[in-house]
This record gives C-alpha cells, sequence and structure tokens, in this order.
C-alpha cells in the first residue's frame, strides 16, 4: 500500500513533458480514427438555425469575420456552416471585418463555401466589402451610411457598380446580422451599436472562452442564439446536415478535455495523499 | 501652454458633451454630427493610428536593436518582418495574371499551356473551345514578378497566340489569391498565430494538473463546475449516463460523512443505502441516459452557464460600464488629463 502511495505522490510531480506528449496524443489520434460521438444541438445552437430558417430567398444577410488565424479553429468552422446554411437558403450574403486578418478568414471561407460548393457569383450572391479600421465607430457608419465607410468593396469595385448593393444602404436595410467574433471588437460591440438600434435580427458565434460574457446578451434577446466555440460549430453542422472540421475536431476535443479532466483529478488525489503524510510526520 | 493645455481639454470636453447629447437632444444636426461625422473622424484617426502604430513597434524594436539589448536578436526579426511585409503589401504586387483572348494554332498554345502551368488535358480543351468563341481565358495561378508572366506572354504569343498580362489593381493584390501579400498571410502568419494559440491546450493541460487542486471550498466548486463545463461542452458528456454521476455524487457524500462523523459504520451505511437507492431508482426508471436531468452533464453545464455565470458576467459588466460612464465624464470635464501627459 505504502509503495502505491509513493507511485502516486511522485507521479503527483509528472514531467511537464510526458503531459505534452499525452495530450498530443489524445488529440492527434481521434483525427486519425474518428469515434463518432453523437452531437446533441444546445437550445443556443437550435435558436441560430432557427433565425436562420426563417430567412426567405433574396434576403439579405450581414455577416462579419472578426477572428483570425489564431482562432480559426473555432471559429471558421461555424463561419463555414452558417455560409453554407444561407447560401443553401439562396441569401444574399454582405460580409464585413471588423479586424484585417477577418478578411483573409472570409476569403478562405467564400471560396470554400460560395464558389467551390454552390457556384454563387460575386457581387450578385454575395459581396466581400472588406476590413476598416475603428472599430465601433465603423458600426456606427454602417448603421447610419454604408457608403461613407466603404465606397469600394475588397476587389475595388465601386459599391454603385455591384448588383447586389442596390438598396442597400444602411444596417437596417438586412434581414439578419451575424458575427463570427473572437474578441474586441465584434459581438459585444454589434450588439450594442447596430442589432439593438436598428432591431435587425442577430445572431452569433464566439470563441468557448467569450460565450460567458456574450450570454447576457443572449438570456436577454438580443442576440437571438449563439455558437460557442468548436461545439458550436459542430452542433451547427449537424443542424444543417454538413459535417464538417467542427464535426472532426469534437472527438478529439471530447477525449482531450476527459483527459485533462483524468489529470486534474489524479493530481488532486496526489495532493491529499501528500498533503495526508505532510500531517502524519 | 495654451495649445498644450487648455485648447486640447476645450476641444475634448466639446466633442465630449456633443457626442454625449446626440444620443439625448432630438437636434438634426448634432444627431448628423455624432452618427456621420464623428463616426468619420474617427475611422480617419483609427487609419492614422495605425501608421503611428507601425512607427512605434520600428522605433522601439530599432532602439533594442542599437543598444543590443537583452533578445535584440527577436527585434531584429520583427523588423525584418515589419520590413517584409511592408514590402509585399505596398512595393511587391506579387500578382501578376496572363489572359489569353485569341490563337491560330491551339496545338502550340496547348502545348505550352501544358508546360508552363501543368494545364491537364480537360482544362486545355475548355480553353481551346472557349478562346474562339471569344471567351477570353486567364490563367488561374497568378505570377509573383512580371517578368514571369511577361515570359509566359511571350511564349504564347510566339505560338501564334494573343495574350496580355494583367496586373491585379493596388490594393485589390492583399486580397488576391497567389498574391505575394496573400502567400504570406497563408502560409507564414496563418501557421505561426495557429501554433502559438495551439500551444496553450498543452499549457492548459500541465498547469490544471499542478495548480487545479482542492484546498479550500471556493476552489473545490471551482474544480467541480469547470470539470461539468469541460465535460459537458463536449459530445462525450452527454454520453456519461447520469446514474454515473449519481453513483459519484452518492461516494463524494459517503465522504462527506465520514469527513463529519469519523464513523466506519455510518460511512459504510452511507455508501451501501445510497448506492442501493440509486441501483433500485435505475432500474424501476430503465437507466436512461439523460435521466435524473439535473444530473445529466450536458444540462448542469447549461444551467451553470445560463444562471451563475450570467449573473456573474451581469455583475462584472455593469460595474465595467459605472467605470466606463465615470472615466469619460472625468475626461469630458477636464479632470482625467493623462491623454496630454500629466
Amino acid at each position: 500500500m505504502e509503495k502505491f502511495l509513493d507511485f502516486i505522490v511522485r507521479a503527483g510531480s509528472l514531467d511537464r513533458r510526458i503531459i505534452f506528449v499525452v495530450i498530443a496524443l489524445v488529440v492527434i489520434l481521434p483525427l486519425f480514427f474518428p469515434l463518432g460521438l453523437p452531437i446533441r444541438p444546445t437550445n443556443s445552437s437550435q435558436d441560430v438555425y432557427n433565425a436562420v430558417e426563417e430567412l426567405e430567398a433574396g434576403d439579405k444577410a450581414l455577416v462579419s469575420f472578426e477572428y483570425g488565424p489564431s482562432t480559426k479553429p473555432e471559429i471558421h468552422p461555424m463561419a463555414i456552416a452558417l455560409l453554407r446554411h444561407l447560401f443553401e437558403k439562396d441569401v444574399k450574403v454582405y460580409i464585413t471585418c471588423l479586424w484585417p486578418d477577418g478578411q483573409f478568414m472570409a476569403m478562405e471561407a467564400l471560396e470554400q463555401v460560395a464558389d467551390n460548393q454552390y457556384n454563387k457569383v460575386y457581387g450578385e450572391d454575395y459581396v466581400l466589402l472588406g476590413y476598416r479600421p475603428g472599430a465601433e465607430a465603423v458600426i456606427k457608419g454602417l448603421v447610419s451610411n454604408i457608403r461613407k465607410v466603404f465606397t469600394v468593396d475588397s476587389q475595388g469595385n465601386f459599391l454603385d457598380d455591384i448588383p447586389m448593393m442596390v438598396g442597400v444602404n444602411q444596417v437596417k436595410d438586412f434581414d439578419y446580422l451575424f458575427s463570427a467574433s473572437a474578441g474586441y471588437p465584434g459581438t459585444v460591440e454589434w450588439v450594442q451599436y447596430a442589432a439593438d438600434p436598428t432591431g435587425v435580427t442577430m445572431s452569433t458565434g464566439t470563441t468557448s472562452i467569450q460565450v460567458n460574457e456574450v450570454m447576457p446578451y443572449v438570456q436577454s434577446g438580443q442576440i437571438v442564439g449563439i455558437l460557442g466555440g468548436m461545439p458550436g460549430a459542430a452542433e451547427y453542422e449537424s443542424l444543417i446536415g454538413q459535417a464538417g472540421i467542427g464535426t472532426s475536431g469534437m472527438d478529439a476535443q471530447s477525449v482531450a478535455h476527459l483527459v485533462i479532466v483524468g489529470f486534474i483529478i489524479f493530481g488532486n488525489i496526489s495532493f491529499f495523499v501528500e498533503r495526508r503524510r505532510s500531517k502524519k510526520y | 501652454m495654451f495649445f498644450k493645455r487648455q485648447l486640447p481639454i476645450a476641444i475634448a470636453a466639446t466633442i465630449g458633451f456633443l457626442t454625449l447629447f446626440g444620443w439625448f437632444v432630438d437636434e438634426p444636426t448634432i444627431k448628423s454630427f455624432v452618427d456621420d461625422d464623428a463616426t468619420q473622424w474617427f475611422d480617419i484617426l483609427a487609419s492614422f493610428a495605425m501608421f503611428l502604430g507601425a512607427l512605434n513597434l520600428l522605433k522601439m524594436q530599432a532602439m533594442k536593436v542599437m543598444k543590443k539589448q537583452k533578445g535584440w536578436q527577436y527585434a531584429a526579426l520583427a523588423i525584418a518582418g515589419f520590413a517584409f511585409s511592408f514590402t509585399a503589401g505596398f512595393i511587391l504586387l506579387g500578382s501578376y495574371n496572363v489572359e489569353i483572348t485569341e490563337f491560330d494554332d491551339p496545338a502550340k498554345v496547348a502545348t505550352v499551356l501544358a508546360s508552363e502551368i501543368n494545364l491537364d488535358e480537360k482544362s486545355t480543351e475548355n480553353v481551346l473551345v472557349a478562346v474562339p468563341e471569344g471567351d477570353p481565358y486567364i490563367i488561374e495561378t497568378p505570377y509573383f514578378t512580371k517578368n514571369g508572366a511577361d515570359n509566359v506572354v511571350e511564349q504564347i504569343n510566339a505560338a501564334g497566340g494573343t495574350a496580355h498580362m494583367r496586373a491585379t489593381d493596388w490594393g485589390a493584390h492583399i486580397s488576391t489569391r497567389g498574391s505575394l501579400f496573400n502567400w504570406m498571410f497563408r502560409f507564414i502568419f496563418t501557421p505561426l498565430s495557429a501554433t502559438m494559440f495551439a500551444l496553450l491546450a498543452f499549457f492548459v493541460a500541465s498547469a490544471s494538473y499542478r495548480a487545479f487542486k482542492i484546498r479550500n471550498f471556493e476552489a473545490t466548486l471551482l474544480l467541480i463546475s469547470g470539470i461539468i463545463i469541460m465535460l459537458g461542452r463536449v459530445p462525450i458528456g452527454g454520453s456519461i449516463s447520469a446514474w454515473f454521476i449519481l453513483y459519484i455524487v452518492v461516494l463524494a457524500l459517503s465522504a462527506g460523512v465520514n469527513t463529519w462523523f469519523k464513523n466506519k459504520t455510518y460511512t459504510l451505511a452511507s455508501v451501501v443505502g445510497g448506492v442501493l437507492i440509486v441501483t433500485i431508482a435505475g432500474f424501476i426508471m430503465g437507466w436512461p441516459v439523460d435521466q435524473p436531468a439535473i444530473f445529466y452533464l450536458p444540462v448542469l453545464q447549461d444551467w451553470i452557464y445560463n444562471n451563475p455565470n450570467v449573473a456573474g458576467a451581469r455583475a462584472i459588466m455593469i460595474g465595467i460600464g459605472l467605470g466606463i460612464f465615470a472615466t469619460s465624464i472625468r475626461y469630458i470635464l477636464g479632470i482625467e488629463k493623462s491623454y496630454i501627459g500629466e
């Protein structure tokens, strides 16, 4: 028994490199050998889905990309799933970016979904307005007059020359607003300066860590549904019936979380044994 | 002194009052100022702030290199990275396309296309059909250099075709796939940035193993809610039966009985009694995975997110809001003067 307790105490100060190797393995292996765990959509993901379902062909959706490569694994899958849903319903998609790297994320998502999957036409079915610095001021500008913020799109085309921009002058002209956000400026600013003052239905997709911050707005009804991190993306993929990178990442995340919880429990057992011994002597 | 002190304060106070009253006063001129002009001013200032930020970065890093401070090599790398990004963004377009408008001998042009851009047979066939019909073909992959594109143009022209080099518009080249800046973003910045963030998973695992200890009541609450959130948010949490959690609860309660009474009989009775009750209840209810719901991890996680979490988040938001309000008032009234260096 004493030897076993010695082992537990020793394991309590496990070399961090062993932990790193274990985490690497539990993340990589499920990507190669998927477990196919069932995905249960939460109410907040279902709300986002329902909000998009209520849109009709020809309706206008403003999608804002506020994330970069660092948070791409969490936000990009949900952005892709949302675009798929919008294009599936023939909704016209207008994209803005409050982060400079958001424009590159948007381009990548559009190439994958609009160009390669749905063969949508630029300027008629979707438009990438691009990035403008100014955070809240940009949002306020869009609420007031889009053309004062964007005279040209990301390709340098004048807004007045783009067919789908006819009659679109301010945020109020949109039927739906979605913010794919990884921080500031992002979801909170869109609620405060655009969705709330104009009454346009807004949903969001954020990193898992941001959900806490955004949840009060969801509960108050100012935001209709939230996709939280990669699980949110996987749930949305299951709702639209198109499994993507979010779904395949869920097995890895599930096992990784389980192993981290295992580490925490084991660390605590070791901590208790050690504390008991130190009290004894 | 007037220009350094009084004037900036007067400007801040005037603009501050105007934007504040813009929300409450229904006067078209003020409203237009707040909604349009002030936001455009902000956009312009934000753009200049980017230049200032870039200059500041260069200054700080250059000072580090010149004074050979600790880690100056990293500063040199930062300057080199900046110079490369600047060159890719402002000087080298790195995006030149070749457009074929017509040709006399399809076979010769097909040979050039196959050798130069490895165009497959089917695509070549499409090009050979489309171009004579008046539909110009633009080679999708852009060339980094003007010379590279010119070479291909020359080869196509020599093969009896008519081709032109087209440079992507300045500004649009940033978002054009294949341009130097785009290449840099996709193949340097993206992997580096993703790698840095991915390292978090390893540090979180290692740190939680070492630091997440049940030292007191608050730490225990944090640990339990943390575990519930971690498991409840992912699909594996939905596969863990509520009955399994119930058994854990029974064992935890029995541990509590043991600590409280320090009596083995009581402890044994609580373990056996608890396990028996849960098992009988399980048989009666048919062991549904998600029942009793209050012990089902996804439901528990939802409850934590929607109740204690939202309560805490609201409190923090209200606190921040009041703080912003107080600070804004200080700025508008000229009490806070840190922005002019006081």
